[in-house]
């Protein structure tokens, strides 16, 4: 055999291994999703059934009909767990509106502090990457700490100055501040590597015509890096779309979010209910990968501006 | 009144001196061309008079109006940057229309005046195309409409042509001269190009290390650079430089003596200069040449350029001199020449400071 068919033949033997492990790996990834999408249609018989059912026998949308009631949340006790209405309202409600209001937020002031640091150099040349050092601190840090802070001293502090008592604990204000501020890093950082990239010559045209800062902000910068704001916004409503730690310690009862409301399924007073857990499980994951999907490239983008600055 | 003055002007980026005390009076309608090499200092100074940058000290007065703590916008100023910095998000009508509507200008009157700024800089057809659909030659007349619009008394440009190539660069010089004669308008003008500077300028200003080296008309300065630096910025090729001394020559005159070189010089050369350690420069056009067998010099290279050609030559001293003669001229590499510098065009500047002695 000549040597060139030999190395084309070691080249394709090369191919086949490594898509083997690839496909292993996306099987191994997959299989859960598949497996939390297809219990979401099964009947409470085959959830935990032996041999397992590798899909739904009795196909149902049992689970999906019991998550879309409109009754309030584990209001009415039915001795049959799997009859029991686990409405997913409130917490869809609660989610929407605490990281839509949250992400929002944290864009508006994260662009004006990523204007800012880009054009002033607010802070400092290091203070753009001192800013991504905050994320290194893990949730489970500051969640005790500040739950003390919601829960006894802010209330026990207004209580002594003002006489009424005034709690973060389990309310929509205190865990959006906390979204707001655990997620401006990110908006900073990405905003950062969007706004280097609008020429400031851009800006001295503006202003030499007569436009003041707001006007050139609003009519020159915003407009150049809307794809980066549209980004950016969905990014972080992803991240406190799937927030867990912070509102499991931080909110109960009055506030749920979906995370938490999933985890509810899994204990010893609601039992076991891997039905409709999965359907809450699905209908959480749909946005989020669709969202990630439609944003892959420009993330992709955003991450890789601040490697290969000029 | 468009008349613009600057005084001790100075500029510091932290330890550097980017501004060193410029003095300079530029009036009303002129077309004034700052000149430099890189890091000289004039996009600095343009950028004072325009407001994107604060003097360290030092007083701008625009007419009689010292505009240091005035707004860019409220200086009264159009400004053509070097990257045309034209607003990719808008069509070249909103582009133009900028100015107007950050002041507010009712919508009928932003259409007419528009019109007629893109029909001056024949721009018509393009208005409602985005810049990054227009060639370079037409986002530069999209640039100069969108600062003609708002009517400056005073048009900065910072090397508005740097970008363009060089056959439309040479177009755009004649028709940004025309501009000027149209719109008696002051035009501050910052480029690195001398012969851009020599072809458009009323009056060149040189820059050099933050300061000003020399004012004067094109031919003034070409003829009579005030140092060193100046003499060997402008002209191509570069004028040829000898280091040596002035003495007292054979007659009453004095003379230049370097190595295998013994130039007369003018009548009018000073006296005091006498006696002194100078460099003496000559443009490559009065460097005479003639073929001779017991000549000084040697042929190097020949570099014809059609209406003359460059001849350089070696002649025992540190560095080949240049001279430019007729196209026709037989001069090979390996000719031997004799040459002599006409004495009436030989400039003297002292070796240390570089300033002209003669």
């Amino acid at each position: 055999m000549r040597p060139g068919g030999r190395s084309r033949l070691r080249r394709y033997r090369q191919a086949w291994v490594r898509h083997a492990i690839l496909l292993a790996w996306t099987f191994f990834i997959v299989f859960p999703l598949y497996w939390m999408l297809s219990t979401s249609f099964k009947d409470a018989g085959e959830w935990v059934s032996w041999p397992p059912h590798w899909y739904p026998h009795e196909f149902t949308i049992h689970n999906y009909r019991q998550i879309f009631t409109f009754s309030a949340l584990g209001e009415e006790l039915s001795r049959d767990a799997t009859e029991q209405a686990f409405s997913i309202w409130k917490a869809l409600g609660d989610s929407l509106l605490i990281c839509s209001v949250a992400s929002f937020l944290a864009l508006v002031l994260g662009v004006f502090l990523a204007y800012a640091i880009s054009r002033f150099a607010v802070g400092g040349s290091k203070f753009r990457h001192i800013i991504l050092t905050i994320r290194m601190v893990p949730p489970i840090v500051i969640a005790i700490p500040i739950l003390m802070y919601y829960a006894i001293m802010i209330p026990f502090t207004t209580e002594l100055l003002f006489g009424a008592r005034i709690t973060l604990f389990d309310t929509y204000f205190g865990l959006g501040a906390l979204y707001v501020a655990t997620t401006l890093p990110f908006v900073i950082w990405m905003m950062l590597s969007f706004i280097d990239e609008v020429p400031f010559t851009l800006e001295h045209a503006a202003r030499m015509m007569g436009a003041g800062r707001m006007y050139t902000l609003r009519r020159v910068v915003l407009p150049l890096v809307a794809s980066g704001l549209v980004v950016t916004y969905l990014f972080v409503f992803i991240l406190n779309w799937s927030e867990f730690l912070l509102a499991l310690t931080l909110t109960h009862p009055e506030v749920t979010t979906l995370p938490v409301l999933l985890n509810k399924f899994q204990s010893a007073s609601e039992g076991r209910l891997y039905g409709p857990q999965a359907a809450i499980g699905t209908v959480i994951t749909i946005p989020v990968v669709v969202l990630g999907v439609l944003i892959q490239k420009h993330l992709i983008k955003g991450f890789s501006f601040g490697m290969i600055r000029r | 009144m468009a008349e613009i003055v600057l005084r001790d002007l100075v500029k510091h980026f932290g330890s550097a001196v980017a501004v060193a005390g410029v003095h300079l009076q530029i009036e009303d309608g002129e077309f004034l061309i700052m000149v430099g090499p890189s890091g000289c200092g004039k996009t600095t100074t343009l950028n004072m008079i325009s407001g994107l940058e604060t003097p360290t000290s030092g007083e701008i007065f625009i007419g009689d109006q010292v505009v240091n703590d005035l707004e860019p916008g409220e200086r009264g100023l159009g400004m053509v940057f070097q990257d045309l910095a034209l607003f990719p998000h808008m069509t070249v009508f909103e582009n133009i229309a900028f100015g107007l509507r950050v002041k507010k200008t009712e919508e009928a009157e932003v259409e007419r005046r528009v019109r007629a700024a893109a029909d001056a800089m024949h721009i018509g057809a393009l208005l409602d195309k985005r810049p990054s659909e227009c060639s370079g030659g037409e986002a530069q007349r999209v640039a100069l409409a969108r600062t003609i619009v708002n009517d400056p008394s005073v048009f900065l440009m910072d090397e508005p042509l740097s970008s363009l190539d060089a056959k439309l660069r040479l177009d755009m010089r004649t028709e940004l001269k025309h501009l000027h004669h149209r719109l008696r308008a002051t035009f501050v003008y910052v480029t690195h190009d001398q012969a851009e500077a020599m072809t458009m300028a009323d009056r060149i200003v040189v820059m050099e290390g933050g300061r000003i080296e020399q004012v004067g008309a094109p031919l003034e300065i070409y003829r009579r650079p005030a140092s060193r630096f100046v003499a060997g910025f402008f002209g191509v090729p570069t004028m040829n430089f000898l280091e040596g001394e002035v003495a007292a020559g054979a007659g009453d005159g004095l003379e230049f003596r370097s190595t295998r070189v013994v130039q007369p010089l003018s009548a009018s050369t000073p006296a005091a200069v006498a006696g002194s350690a100078a460099t003496l420069g000559v443009r490559a056009e009065h460097v005479r040449l003639a073929p001779s067998d017991d000549g000084a010099g040697r042929v190097t290279l020949t570099e014809p350029l059609g209406d003359e050609t460059l001849v350089f030559f070696e002649f025992g001293g540190s560095a080949p001199l240049v001279a430019k003669v007729d196209p026709d001229s037989p001069l090979g590499p390996g000719d031997p020449v004799a040459f002599d510098f006409d004495r009436d065009w030989c400039h003297l500047f002292d070796p240390e400071s570089g300033a002209r002695l003669n």
